[in-house]
């Protein structure tokens, strides 16, 4: 019987999660924080591209002002998932 | 006057049916068929009430949640059940009960309008009938003894059960009492041709379906007559637009025991299926030649009326929706206007109850339920105290515009409000969170979130009440720099409430709705800050009074309170609903100091500019 990679790796992950209950809190922190944060960056796009369309100069500084938080967002994501990551590691 | 009014009435109306029933016994199968049915309702309600929070009001949030999933959902499931009728009052108890909202319902009932015309197929093409009644009193039988059950989901199943056989029971009955009146139906002899006919076949047609209390029903009738030559095609057209109106009969006898929604759901039913009737009426002509080119494609024989009668009800059912579905908002507008909800005084919990203790997860879900609720009441106290309408601050109209057009300061009595509707409810859920604390970490967090929620409620009505005192007094002052001050007071804490509304309604397909509100916060403290600055520069320049300038500072702080706790509100609500990315996004939403950083980065660029 042949495994391939992907499955190898699904299967690693699930015997992990079982002997490691911290493991898997690290996992699901992971997993959590990746998918906001492509969230995030998806937002940004959009936030971007409606900024360059966006014509009334109020709603342009809103705008990006919600740009700017989103970007900070970003930032702090980006850090605490590598901490994550790091801690993982141990 | 009310009260003594009351007291009469009732003796007189039982008095009225105790002679009528003694001196036609049709009335009394009549009357008995509606009290059945209303009663069939009432049980309908009780048991979907049982699913709240649970799979049932998942599967439904999910199917309706876009417009054309809660069409698609009415058209299936008429085809289903072959009746649009019955669509309709399961409809309005599911908004009774408060598993899908108005213009999901909405949806559905425009989808059931397209799902009924597949009854015409059926019966046009293969001289099917469908005929659940049938099933009422297997469906008694079983929905009893479910009742008698502990569990309390089968408890739901057993009243949904029971009360679909007392409707189809109720149904059954005022058939039979209308029985005499039906056989005086000949449609023969009202045979009118031209506009005349139009329209008096369309009056016999909404008649016929009322009596019958089925437009399947009033199809089989048209077309038994239309095969017999003993109406002219033309007529028959009529009769199914009838048919089509009449048919809502149903959905409002059902609306009587249900709530303002229900009423409202009833409301939008009778509005479209009469605007569908006018259209086709003022298009009679278009549509028949539509009829014959469409039928000519698909090759139906040009002689085959009862088939050419399908694709007419198909056709103008389609055209309504198409008509309708731009209007969906500005008709839940008008209706919620109309049909208003009454005072609801000494207002009770709708979705907590001591069953669903048991459940952690039902028991959350209806807290949650219930907040949003709460929530709901206070934006519109807010609105109202800042003299201002809580449907215009939602809408897409410019607040500017909005604010100017509610120049005037309304007499509104938050304490009363306050008294009689939120505390009461707020306390309950209190209460319910007390009850249901948990040994889990994560549930227990979720309750805290929930019970903080439902304190910033409190504290944001009471600021609202010590800022109404001055607003009305300065927002028509002669002193424009005053007014201004207010009007821009009003006008930030509508566009919170706006910009709040907007990431609610995403709630559903975006998880990042707890980040969304960083940016609100930021523009609170943003806000803050310049309202400071410009006050100074008032007091500075002599343009208000120290009494005024001591109201604003006040005043703004009260608006500061106010957005802050809908901020906080939101925050915690949506924070009780925890998953693994809910979890992440609370790690990654910024703390106060962090937004201060963000907030003096984005002076550095506006200096820098």
């Amino acid at each position: 019987m042949k495994f391939d990679n992907t499955l190898k790796k699904k299967l690693l992950k699930k015997l992990k999660s079982y002997m490691n209950a911290e493991a898997e809190q690290i996992q699901q922190e992971d997993d959590g924080l990746s998918k906001v944060l492509k969230k995030l960056k998806k937002k940004e796009k959009h936030l971007e591209s409606l900024i360059a369309s966006e014509r009334d100069k109020d709603e342009r500084e809103m705008l990006e002002q919600e740009l700017q938080v989103v970007h900070s967002q970003r930032k702090k994501g980006i850090t605490l998932l590598s901490s994550v990551r790091k801690k993982g590691k141990k | 006057m009310k009260s003594t009014l009351h007291k009469i009435m009732l003796p007189a109306i039982l008095l009225v049916l105790a002679y009528g029933f003694w001196v036609s016994p049709d009335f009394k199968e009549i009357a008995a068929g509606v009290a059945i049915f209303l009663f069939g309702m009432l049980s309908l309600e009780e048991g979907f009430k049982a699913f709240t929070g649970g799979i049932l009001e998942k599967i439904l949030k999910r199917t309706t949640n876009r417009l054309w999933k809660s069409v698609s959902f009415g058209i299936l499931s008429t085809t289903i059940m072959q009746s649009s009728s019955l669509v309709s009052v399961i409809t309005i108890s599911f908004l009774g009960a408060g598993l899908i909202g108005l213009a999901q319902g909405v949806g559905i009932i425009f989808g059931a309008n397209i799902g009924t015309t597949t009854g015409a197929w059926l019966v046009a093409g293969f001289g099917l009938k469908v005929k659940i009644s049938a099933y009422a009193m297997p469906m008694l039988v079983f929905g009893v003894i479910m009742i008698f059950q502990k569990s309390r989901h089968i408890k739901g199943i057993g009243y949904v059960l029971t009360g679909l056989g007392f409707l189809f029971l109720g149904i059954h009955h005022m058939k039979e009492g209308f029985e005499t009146f039906k056989s005086a139906i000949d449609l023969a002899e009202y045979a009118v041709t031209g506009y005349p006919g139009l329209f008096l076949f369309t009056a016999i047609g909404i008649f016929a379906t009322v009596v019958m209390q089925s437009s399947h029903a009033t199809l089989v009738l048209i077309i038994t007559a239309l095969a017999a030559q003993q109406i002219s095609y033309e007529n028959a057209l009529a009769l199914a637009i009838g048919a089509n109106v009449g048919t809502t009969i149903t959905a409002i006898l059902g609306a009587l025991s249900s709530n303002e929604v229900g009423k409202r759901l009833a409301g939008a039913h009778l509005i479209f299926n009469v605007t569908t009737g006018l259209i086709a009426i003022a298009f009679i002509h278009q549509l028949l030649v539509a009829v014959d080119l469409i039928s000519a494609y698909v090759g139906i024989g040009e002689t085959d009326y009862t088939l050419k009668l399908a694709v007419f009800h198909t056709l103008f059912n389609l055209i309504g929706v198409i008509v309708m579905i731009p209007f969906t908002n500005h008709l839940v507008v008008f209706l919620e206007r109309v049909i208003k909800s009454e005072p609801d005084r000494y207002a009770q919990p709708k979705y907590l109850n001591e069953g669903s203790l048991e459940f952690g997860d039902t028991a959350l879900e209806a807290l949650r339920m219930e907040t949003a609720r709460v929530y709901g009441k206070a934006t519109d106290v807010i609105a109202k105290g800042l003299s201002l309408n809580k449907e215009e601050i939602l809408s897409d109209a410019k607040l500017k515009k909005v604010i100017a057009q509610h120049a005037r300061a309304i007499d509104y009595d938050i304490d009363d409000v306050y008294e009689h509707e939120i505390k009461h409810l707020c306390s309950a859920i209190l209460d319910y969170t007390n009850k249901l604390s948990s040994a889990d970490p994560v549930i227990a967090r979720q309750i805290s979130r929930i019970r903080m929620a439902n304190q910033s409620i409190l504290i944001a009505l009471k600021d609202v009440k010590h800022l109404q005192k001055n607003m009305k007094r300065y927002i028509a002052s002669d002193n424009p720099e005053i007014s201004a001050e207010y009007n821009r007071l009003r006008q930030r804490i509508a566009k919170v409430m706006r910009r709040l509304e907007k990431i609610r309604a995403s709630g559903e397909t975006s998880t990042t709705s707890i980040l969304s509100l960083d940016a609100l916060k930021l523009t609170l403290e943003k806000n803050m800050s310049l309202l400071h600055e410009r006050m100074n520069e008032l007091i500075r320049d002599g343009k208000v009074s120290a009494e005024m300038a001591i109201s604003l500072m006040n005043d703004s702080n009260y608006t500061y309170s106010i957005i802050h706790n809908l901020i906080q509100i939101n925050h915690n609500y949506l924070k009780s609903e925890e998953g693994g990315e809910t979890e992440a996004e609370h790690m990654i939403a910024l703390n106060r100091e962090e937004i201060g950083t963000v907030l003096a980065d984005d002076r550095e660029i506006t200096e820098y500019r």
